[in-house]
């Protein structure tokens, strides 16, 4: 007969390096201190068994399991793709950075025709709804804006080059807010 | 052929249609939602597109982003397994224009079928019986009468408008109909705003029966045979078999040559299914057609010993039907297959989350197929299905028998799923017996519950 039994709640995983890595709650209170005080829209971590991801309202978060999820498709595709957003997650965190991600599937293109100048680059500082870049899918041509003032101070993808949902773009440092 | 596959899928299905490229030589490339990073679809296929966020509405149900996919992988056609876009006429259309080939009917049959009105009016005409009815609003009692004593008592009485049990009601004998077409009309306007109703002869104890059939471009046809799925919980059916214990080769032969007439006259292409309801008395109806591959696909591929995924592939890539299947094809043993599903087997709740041991059963005669594996999570924003599991046997006990024991060899743990009942209705000896029809599983819930109030 096998054995069925219901899952114990909330438990952030059963076994492995999850209880050695385990992080005391007051650390997680204060990082959710540093998202509200800073602005920051998200803030996601990534270590050996363990992995946490912080959201503010907005888009409804995933429910709790889905946070802790030991990556067991070692060698897919999917995962070394995601790495590059997890460490434009960390550099986020690190260094106080917005990340500007793709919201659909598709080509990146860097400028409005092939033989034009970008749209930024690094160094440039960008107003909120300037164009940052194109994503053509289905042969349409979307325009990805600025969703807050800065600078840019990376640009993970290169053009012409596919991108998928959630990628990161572009990271930027917000203005000061006097 | 096609040198690329993007399937637009996932779960156990994206899986098996994985598994027929990769012995076809066709590169995969497999769509994901963020709920499905570390799922096996996402890790056997050659590429992987992440498509959206978890709801289903904004991944796998997006057209725009999964044909953009299509484009930045340069895959030539697009699977789209069963659920999500597998019967969505506006999705084989786009991939048309948009120079992708969709693994299926043409758009047209998609939608044809998807009426269901329409279809069986269509397949009335093309010769296939339908449940005898008043064809349209009975107006009158005087007529409601007429009509019923022209089809024969039970009859039951719809909402036209209906859905959900309202405004329904089963007539046994002329004395109680006025009465109940009155209730019914009286309950249809409650319920949907007018008060037409019709008629319809009602099948007390009916078998669900279905047919496979495989249409190549050129207006060749063929039927692999019978499937049974009369194991049903509201309408979702829990067991399949191949062949159907009701059928004598002498049925397959006549329903099957009626079968290919009707869809030959359709110009049917690719994969599809062909539903029956079986009365007491061995009369088929046609109550609709399924324009894709089913879940249970698998209990026809062991009878007949073919690979439906691959002939799909090869039918949409224009292959001719005579060079995929022999003239005299005949079913060979028996295949059973039972869904597990991630359900609380008593409350049949949902039951997501994190799987945390999983052993699959095997040994002769036995298939699993799954897309689950120790330590992965069951997201709650699709459908349960968890797994399937398929036996095969020189006869029914048999398969059966088989069932049984790997039923028992099959452990999850961390999540409900409903082994326990397959287990159950394998003991049950009007399973045993073949004793079938649609109504199985209340029966075997009333008993249980009858058996804890006195026992």
């Amino acid at each position: 007969m096998p054995v069925k039994r219901k899952p114990d709640s909330a438990k952030p995983s059963a076994r492995g390096a999850a209880a050695d890595n385990f992080i005391p709650f007051e650390q997680i209170q204060a990082l959710i201190d540093l998202l509200e005080e800073r602005g920051l829209e998200e803030f996601e971590l990534e270590r050996e068994g363990i992995r946490i991801r912080i959201k503010r309202r907005g888009v409804a978060a995933p429910p709790p399991v889905f946070e802790s999820y030991a990556p067991a498709a070692g060698n897919s595709p999917a995962v070394e793709a995601s790495m590059g957003a997890e460490t434009a997650a960390e550099a986020e965190a690190r260094e106080d950075l917005h990340v500007v991600k793709s919201p659909i599937v598709g080509t990146f293109y860097s400028a409005a025709r092939p033989d034009a100048p970008p749209f930024v680059k690094l160094g440039d500082t960008v107003d909120v709804g300037q164009v940052l870049c194109i994503i053509e899918a289905m042969k349409l041509m979307n325009e990805i804006e600025a969703d807050v003032a800065g600078e840019v101070v990376r640009i993970y993808v290169e053009n012409a080059q596919p991108v998928e949902y959630g990628e990161s773009l572009f990271a930027l440092r917000p203005l000061k807010r006097k | 052929m096609f040198k690329k596959i993007l399937i637009a899928n996932r779960g156990e299905i994206a899986l098996r249609i994985i598994c027929a490229c990769k012995e076809l030589d066709i590169r995969t490339v497999a769509v994901y939602s963020e709920a499905d990073r570390y799922a096996l679809h996402v890790r056997f296929a050659d590429e992987a597109i992440c498509i959206g966020p978890p709801r289903a509405s904004d991944s796998y149900l997006n057209i725009p982003h999964i044909i953009s996919a299509a484009e930045v992988t340069g895959a030539e056609a697009i699977h789209p397994g069963y659920g999500f876009l597998a019967e969505n006429p506006n999705f084989a259309e786009v991939c048309e224009t948009s120079g992708v080939t969709f693994i299926g009917p043409r758009p047209e049959l998609i939608n044809l079928m998807g009426q269901k009105d329409q279809a069986r009016r269509e397949m009335a005409r093309a010769g296939l019986p339908i449940v005898p009815g008043s064809d349209g609003v009975v107006r009158s009692e005087e007529e409601a009468r007429r009509i019923a004593a022209g089809i024969g008592y039970p009859v039951i009485i719809k909402a036209a408008a209906g859905g959900g049990g309202r405004g329904m009601r089963v007539a046994w004998k002329e004395s109680e109909l006025a009465n109940f077409v009155a209730t019914a009309q009286h309950e249809a306007r409650q319920a949907f705003g007018t008060p037409d109703v019709y008629l319809e002869k009602y099948i007390a104890h009916p078998r669900h029966i279905e047919f496979q059939v495989l249409g190549d471009m050129y207006g060749n046809v063929a039927h692999l045979g019978e499937r049974e799925c009369s194991i049903q919980r509201r309408h979702q059916k829990l067991i399949e078999e191949s062949p159907s214990p009701a059928v004598s080769e002498e049925t397959r032969r006549a329903l099957g040559d009626q079968v290919v007439q009707a869809m030959r006259a359709l110009g049917y292409n690719n994969a599809g299914t062909i539903e029956f309801l079986m009365d007491e008395d061995g009369n088929f109806y046609f109550i609709e057609m399924n324009t894709r591959i089913q879940v249970e696909h698998a209990v026809t591929e062991m009878v007949t010993g073919l690979d439906l995924v691959k002939k799909q592939i090869l039918l949409a890539a224009g292959e001719r039907l005579e060079n995929l299947i022999r003239p005299d094809l005949r079913l060979r043993g028996h295949a059973l297959e039972c869904r597990i599903v991630a359900e609380d087997p008593e409350t049949f709740q949902p039951s997501a989350g994190r799987i945390t041991v999983f052993h699959a059963p095997g040994g002769t005669g036995v298939r699993v197929d799954t897309a689950a594996y120790t330590d992965c999570v069951i997201p709650p924003f699709y459908d349960s299905l968890l797994a399937k599991l398929i036996t095969f046997g020189q006869s029914r006990d048999e398969a059966i028998a088989r069932m049984s024991r790997a039923l028992d060899m099959f452990v999850v743990e961390g999540i409900y799923t409903t082994i326990p009942l397959h287990q159950r209705i394998m003991q049950h000896p009007d399973f045993q017996a073949g004793r079938l029809d649609t109504h199985f599983l209340e029966r075997l819930n009333h008993q249980q519950v009858a058996v804890s109030v006195t026992g």
